[in-house]
């Protein structure tokens, strides 16, 4: 089973996959920044610098459990604002915040096992399932919230300790995504469940053949990656004491798809985990950190956030080539 | 006998008073010019293709209208792109085919529809941008006046930035849109306040598309490289609350002065309450409706006058609200309007 992500090119003594290419460009990228740039090396800076992805890592984390299961969740922007936005909405009808935030979690679920069935039981292909329900639930939320940006209430500690909060000195923001990150490590390589996925992912109709339950195993993924849509969602109240419905219009669903297959998982399904989704999210980071404190214009920094990222899949197709062997049915 | 003439005189001028008025009563009291003016207005199809209505000074002025409209017999369709330019373009295409006899635009940029306007133009439909304006000037303008805006942003930083006690001359600029009117208008006002004060040092300028998460995100990184900073200045107080929120966590709230502007809605009032925000120049969109209705009713009295005859600009008010008059008109609540 491919599912640790193993290849058999051994040449170079250890393995050069695509997650190697992003590492070493990012550990490039920190060295010359560090070098040029007063105050990049500080620790306020590094801790900015992982602050600042910690919604984006919380939300590819997601992503890459479904896209590892052969799927795609482009719901989960859509899902993220909704969700937290219909929790702030309900918590203005005198109900309890905390509450209203499990009532905003049972009714992304809902909208998670909506999304499961669809793509499980109906068969639709994800892509086009989840690009209907994202623009349907965001629709929803649209007509029914009337403003763009909704504020949670004032005073609710727990949500200020998400949002200034801190363990050791790491922000709480960070210690929710390295959380989720871990615990969905764990899931995927230490348990059953998780190696499921991955048969799943592989070769959907031998996992089938073989008697695994690959329908559940669809339908609770799309709910995990829902549930941690929200949690993401919940951290960024937390840091801006509101949510913007309107980053379902942004290009962050594109951002958390390239973060997810720039770091290594194929959109094939069946190979790469959550280490290629913290390459990735890391690559990131230290780019727009980087390019934010050399104050780039927004054209040029998108130019060269597109020019990196292409150059590292390009590396990657050069030193890993393509051919019958490695590419699978299905493949993009 | 003089007393008795005085008293049948007063008694008989009492009662052709009397007469004179059930004479008048008789006939309705019009005032004057109002049947011209509901002639002219009622019936009328009137088109509003926002940017987004989701935003709090879209509302207002929708409500505004809708009370105009519903009150004098003009219908008000708004056709919503939510955001997506593309859908604007055709929103734009879509209002111009059906020949309304007016059609309101809040341009996302300057460029888009600036061929749109003037097919309008060309097509007779008369046009009135809102606070977002295109490289088309049409028959009418009303918002803001944003080149003053950016002065008067800039201006406040310029305030607390210069002078032998400010605790640095380093100022921040987040952009929203760099195509969009305010934007570029507001570039030239920050240029000139700059210019004038040479010692102010821009230190960033980055585009935080109007959300709060991207403000708070360019926020954090500026200040660990400049852990000085003196002054945030920003484009909408929806998205600086982000910028509030990044200075709080670093505790810099009594160091770093965060100047933005608004439509005044109460949540940008809470927004200086709890200290995110310092300074918003509110530019009041009830208000900004009020004229802008004005203007509606105006282009819609006067059909003899050819689409594009005559271009007229209206700038609406702009207040400045920190924490000592965050209240009353300054932060108004949707059910308010209504």
């Amino acid at each position: 089973m491919p599912g640790s992500g193993k290849s058999d090119d051994r040449r170079l003594g250890f393995k050069v996959s695509q997650e190697v290419v992003v590492v070493a460009i990012s550990i490039a990228l920190f060295v010359v920044f560090s070098a040029t740039l007063n105050n990049f090396l500080s620790q306020g800076n590094i801790i900015a610098i992982l602050k600042n992805v910690s919604i984006l890592g919380t939300l590819a984390v997601g992503m890459g459990f479904v896209v590892v299961g052969r799927g795609i969740d482009l719901t989960m922007v859509a899902v993220m604002v909704v969700g937290v936005a219909f929790s702030i909405w309900i918590s203005t009808w005198s109900i309890d915040f905390t509450l209203a935030v499990i009532c905003g979690a049972v009714l992304v679920a809902a909208i998670g096992l909506f999304t499961g069935v669809m793509v499980a039981i109906a068969e639709v292909p994800p892509i086009f399932a989840t690009l209907a329900i994202a623009s349907s639930v965001y629709g929803s939320g649209r007509i029914v919230f009337a403003s763009d940006v909704l504020y949670a209430p004032p005073d609710i500690a727990w949500l200020k300790f998400v949002g200034n909060g801190s363990v050791l000195g790491i922000p709480m923001s960070v210690v929710i995504f390295g959380a989720v990150a871990a615990l969905m490590g764990l899931f995927l390589r230490r348990t059953r469940f998780g190696r499921l996925v991955y048969a799943t992912g592989d070769n959907p109709n031998a996992a089938r053949t073989t008697g695994l339950p690959t329908r559940p195993i669809i339908v609770t993924q799309y709910v995990i990656s829902a549930l941690i849509a929200f949690t993401a969602g919940i951290i960024m109240t937390g840091l801006v004491t509101g949510i913007d419905t309107r980053l379902y219009n942004s290009s962050l669903i594109y951002d958390v798809l390239l973060v997810v297959v720039l770091g290594g998982i194929g959109l094939s399904g069946g190979q790469g985990g959550v280490r290629n989704v913290i390459a990735g999210t890391i690559l990131v980071g230290i780019l727009t950190n980087g390019m934010t404190i050399l104050n780039f214009s927004y054209t040029s920094q998108n130019l060269i956030k597109s020019v990196i990222l292409l150059s590292a899949l390009a590396i990657d197709a050069i030193i890993n080539p393509r051919d019958e062997q490695t590419s699978q049915s299905g493949d993009i | 006998m003089k007393l008795f003439k005085k008293c049948l005189l007063a008694g008989m001028t009492a009662l052709a008073l009397l007469g004179a008025a059930q004479v008048a009563s008789a006939q309705e009291t019009d005032q004057v010019g109002r049947a011209a003016y509901i002639d002219g207005v009622k019936g009328k199809k009137v088109i509003f293709v926002p940017i987004s209505q989701g935003m709090d000074l879209n509302q207002a002025w929708v409500m505004v209208w809708q009370r105009h409209a519903a009150r004098y017999g003009f219908t008000l369709e708004v056709r919503d792109p939510n955001g997506d330019t593309n859908a604007g373009i055709r929103a734009m295409q879509g209002a111009i085919a059906e020949k309304p006899d007016l059609i309101i635009v809040q341009n996302p940029d300057v460029q888009t529809y600036a061929r749109l306007l003037k097919q309008a133009q060309a097509a007779g439909i008369k046009v009135l941008q809102v606070n977002m304006q295109s490289a088309t000037q049409t028959d009418s303008y009303v918002g803001n006046d944003w080149i003053e805006m950016g002065r008067l942003e800039m201006g406040e930083l310029a305030k607390h930035c210069t002078g032998p006690n400010a605790v640095s001359h380093k100022v921040v600029w987040l952009a929203g849109v760099q195509t969009g009117a305010a934007n570029i208008y507001m570039r030239t006002g920050i240029d000139e306040v700059l210019k004038a004060n040479p010692e102010l040092q821009l230190v960033s300028d980055q585009p935080a598309d109007y959300i709060s998460e991207k403000a708070r995100q360019i926020t954090e990184t500026v200040l660990q490289q400049h852990p000085d900073l003196c002054g945030i200045m920003g484009i909408w107080d929806n998205a600086e609350v982000g910028a509030g929120a990044a200075v709080a966590a670093a505790g810099k709230q009594d160091q770093v002065t965060i100047v933005t502007n608004g439509a005044g809605a109460a949540t940008g009032c809470e927004s200086i309450k709890n200290g995110l925000l310092d300074v918003i120049f509110n530019f009041n969109a009830p208000t900004q409706g009020e004229i802008a209705a004005q203007q509606i009713s105006e282009l819609l009295q006067h059909p003899d006058r050819k689409a594009g005859s005559e271009k007229t600009i209206f700038f609406g008010p702009i207040t400045r609200v920190d924490k000592t008059n965050a209240t009353g008109r300054n932060c108004w609540k949707p059910e308010d309007i209504k």
